[in-house]
C-alpha cells in the first residue's frame, strides 16, 4: 500500500513535470520522463528506494546507482534510456565501502523533489550568467559543497552546463538553494 | 595611431565588402603576398580584436584572437591557400591560459615570412628539419611574446632548438634542450652552420631473446622464465620488483654492472625476453635488492590460484595482479595478490615464508 502511494506521488509529480499548461523554465532540456523510469524501477525493486547517486546526461540518459535492500552491502546501477530500463548492473567501487557508510550516503527517494529540476537549471543558468547554457550533466550525490560555507554531507544536485565559450558548475542543495557556482 | 585608423578603416572596408561577396578567399599563396593573408583574416573576423596566437606556412594558417569590446571571447580562425575561410570557432574562456597578445592592427605577416625563411635557411645549415611554420605566441610560461621557430631533427628525437623573434621580426635569440635544461645557442654560430644538430647517443640495447614457441601463462608459475632472464643478463638477479599477470612477467633489477640503475626486463606470452626501460635509481626509495630464494616462488602458483576463496566476499573472483617487493619501509620482500570480481577489489599478502598476512575487501 506504501509502494502504491508512493508511486502515485511520484506519478503525480512527474506528469505535472513533463505536461505543465505553462512551459517550465529550461523547458528547452529534453528532460527524460523520470515517472516512467521510477514506475519501472519501483516495480522491479520495490520499496524503499534508497538513492546513492543519481545522473541525468546531456541526452536525458539517467544513471541510478540504488542501494540493494536485500544486499545492504551492495548497490547496483539502473540505467533508463528513453523508456528502456536496464537490468541491475554491479558497482564496482575502487575502495568499497562498509554498509555503514553506503547507510550513510543514501538519499531516500522521497525526499527528492524532482519537480524542482527545471526551475533549478533556471536558477543555475542566472547564477552563471549563462542563459544559453546547455545541460552537460546533471548529478545528484550525497557530499561536500564547493561553495566558501562548507556543507558537509548533505544531498547535492550539481548542474555542470556548457556553451562554446565557457563550462559552469552550480551546486544546489534539495530544495533549490544555490550552494555554490562556479565559471571558467 | 595612423596604423590604427587605416586597419579600422581596412576592417569595415573589407568587412562590408565580404559581406556583399559572401565569403573571404584566403590568398593562394600566403608567404609570398602577407598582406593578402592579414587583409583576408581582417574580413574574415569583421571587428577589432588582439592576436594570442598566430601560426603562418604555405600551406595553413591560424589565428587566436580575443574580442576588443568584448574581452572573455575568443575565436580560432583557420585558413587553407586558396580556400574560402570559414566562420571563427568559439573557443572555451577555460583554454586560454595565456592571454599576452597585440592588436592585429600591429601584427606584421611580412616579418613572419621573413623569419621563417630565415629559420629554414638555419634548418638547412645546420642539419635540422625544414620547419612549416612560424609562430606568434608567448612561450609555456606565458613569457617571451614573439615569433617561434622549433626545429627539430629527424636523425634525433632528442634535438630541439627554438628560435624567437620580436613580433616586429628583429632580435632573434636562439636556444637548444640539452640534457639539464636549455642552453643558448649564438645566432651568428646558427647562421654560418657552425651550430650542427647534436648526433645522437649510441643505442646500447640488447637484442631481445626470440619467443619459444610455447604460450604461458604465468600465473601457472615464473621460475624457468627468471632462469632464462638470469642467462641471458649473465648474472643472479637482483630484485627490486615482480609483476606477474596471465600474459606478461615484468622484472625491475639493478643491472649487475649498474649499482644506480634499474633495469626492467619483459617476458611476453610467447617466452620473449627484452629490455623495457632502464631508469636512473630514486634516491631515498628502497633500493636493496632481494634474490629469488628471499621469496617462495614455488608455492605462487598456488598462492595465485586460492586467493579469491581467501576473501569470502570475492569468493568468485579472480586475480588481477601479483607483485613482489619489499614491504614497508625497505622490509623483507611479500607477495602482494589483487584479487578482482564484478563488485570490487580485494588483498592477499603473503610474506617471505609463504605465511598468509592479510586477505580482505578493499
Amino acid at each position: 500500500m506504501r509502494a502504491r502511494n508512493l508511486l502515485l506521488a511520484v506519478l503525480f509529480a512527474f506528469s505535472s513535470l513533463a505536461g505543465a499548461a505553462e512551459p517550465p523554465p529550461a523547458s528547452d532540456f529534453a528532460w527524460p520522463d523520470l515517472a516512467n523510469f521510477l514506475e519501472q524501477l519501483i516495480a522491479k525493486v520495490g520499496t524503499p528506494v534508497k538513492v546513492y547517486k543519481l545522473k541525468i546526461d546531456s541526452d536525458g540518459k539517467v544513471d541510478l546507482w540504488i542501494q540493494d535492500q536485500d544486499r545492504p552491502d551492495l548497490v547496483d546501477s539502473y540505467e533508463y534510456d528513453h523508456g528502456v530500463m536496464s537490468a541491475p548492473i554491479p558497482v564496482k567501487f575502487k575502495h568499497y565501502p562498509t554498509v555503514a557508510a553506503v547507510d550513510h550516503h543514501v538519499i531516500e527517494l522521497t525526499t527528492i523533489d524532482f519537480q524542482r529540476l527545471p526551475s533549478m537549471l533556471a536558477t543555475a543558468r542566472a547564477k552563471l550568467g549563462l542563459p544559453d547554457a546547455r545541460v552537460s550533466l546533471i548529478e545528484l550525490e550525497r557530499g561536500d559543497s564547493h561553495g566558501f560555507l562548507t556543507y558537509s554531507g548533505i544531498p547535492i544536485w550539481t548542474f555542470f552546463l556548457s556553451t562554446p565559450r565557457h563550462d559552469g558548475r552550480v551546486e544546489l542543495n534539495l530544495d533549490g538553494k544555490v550552494l555554490d557556482a562556479d565559471k571558467d | 595611431m595612423r596604423t590604427r585608423i587605416e586597419v579600422a578603416s581596412l576592417f569595415a572596408l573589407v568587412a562590408s565588402a565580404a559581406a556583399l561577396a559572401g565569403e573571404v578567399v584566403a590568398p593562394a599563396r600566403p608567404l609570398e603576398d602577407p598582406a593578402a593573408v592579414k587583409a583576408a583574416f581582417a574580413a574574415r573576423i569583421g571587428q577589432p580584436v588582439h592576436v594570442l596566437s598566430f601560426s603562418l606556412g604555405e600551406h595553413y594558417a591560424n589565428a587566436i584572437v580575443q574580442n576588443d569590446a568584448a574581452p572573455d571571447e575568443f575565436d580560432r580562425y583557420e585558413m587553407t591557400p586558396g580556400q574560402p575561410m570559414k566562420d571563427g570557432q568559439p573557443q572555451k574562456n577555460a583554454s586560454v591560459d595565456c592571454r599576452k597578445s597585440i592588436a592585429f592592427a600591429d601584427l606584421d605577416l611580412a616579418a613572419a615570412a621573413r623569419v621563417l625563411a630565415e629559420a629554414r635557411a638555419i634548418a638547412a645549415a645546420n642539419g635540422y628539419a625544414r620547419p612549416e611554420n612560424v609562430e606568434l605566441g608567448a612561450d609555456v610560461f606565458c613569457n617571451d611574446f614573439g615569433w617561434r621557430a622549433r626545429l627539430t631533427s629527424e636523425a634525433n628525437s632528442d634535438a630541439f632548438l627554438e628560435i624567437v623573434w620580436a613580433p616586429n621580426g628583429t632580435s632573434p635569440k636562439a636556444r637548444q634542450m640539452k640534457d639539464d635544461g636549455w642552453a643558448k645557442v649564438d645566432m651568428k654560430a646558427l647562421a654560418a652552420g657552425a651550430a650542427k644538430v647534436p648526433s645522437a647517443p649510441p643505442r646500447n640495447e640488447p637484442t631481445p631473446t626470440r619467443g619459444d614457441g610455447r604460450t604461458r601463462d604465468f600465473t601457472q608459475g615464473i621460475e624457468a622464465d627468471l632462469r632464462r632472464l638470469e642467462a641471458k643478463i649473465g648474472a643472479p638477479l637482483a630484485f627490486k620488483h615482480i609483476s606477474v599477470d596471465k600474459d606478461q612477467l615484468s622484472v625491475d633489477v639493478f643491472p649487475p654492472d649498474k649499482r644506480k640503475k634499474i633495469a626492467t626486463w619483459i617476458v611476453g606470452s610467447d617466452g620473449e625476453i627484452r629490455l623495457w626501460r632502464e631508469d636512473d635509481t630514486i634516491p631515498f626509495d628502497c633500493n636493496k635488492p632481494f634474490a629469488a630464494s628471499d621469496v617462495p616462488l614455488t608455492q605462487l602458483p598456488a598462492m595465485i590460484a586460492g586467493a579469491p576463496a581467501l576473501i569470502p566476499p570475492m569468493a568468485h573472483g579472480w586475480v588481477r595482479n601479483v607483485h613482489i617487493y619489499r614491504s614497508g619501509l625497505c622490509g623483507a620482500p611479500h607477495v602482494f595478490i589483487e584479487v578482482e570480481d564484478h563488485r570490487g577489489y580485494g588483498d592477499v599478502e603473503y610474506d617471505g615464508h609463504g605465511r598468509l598476512l592479510k586477505a580482505a575487501v578493499k
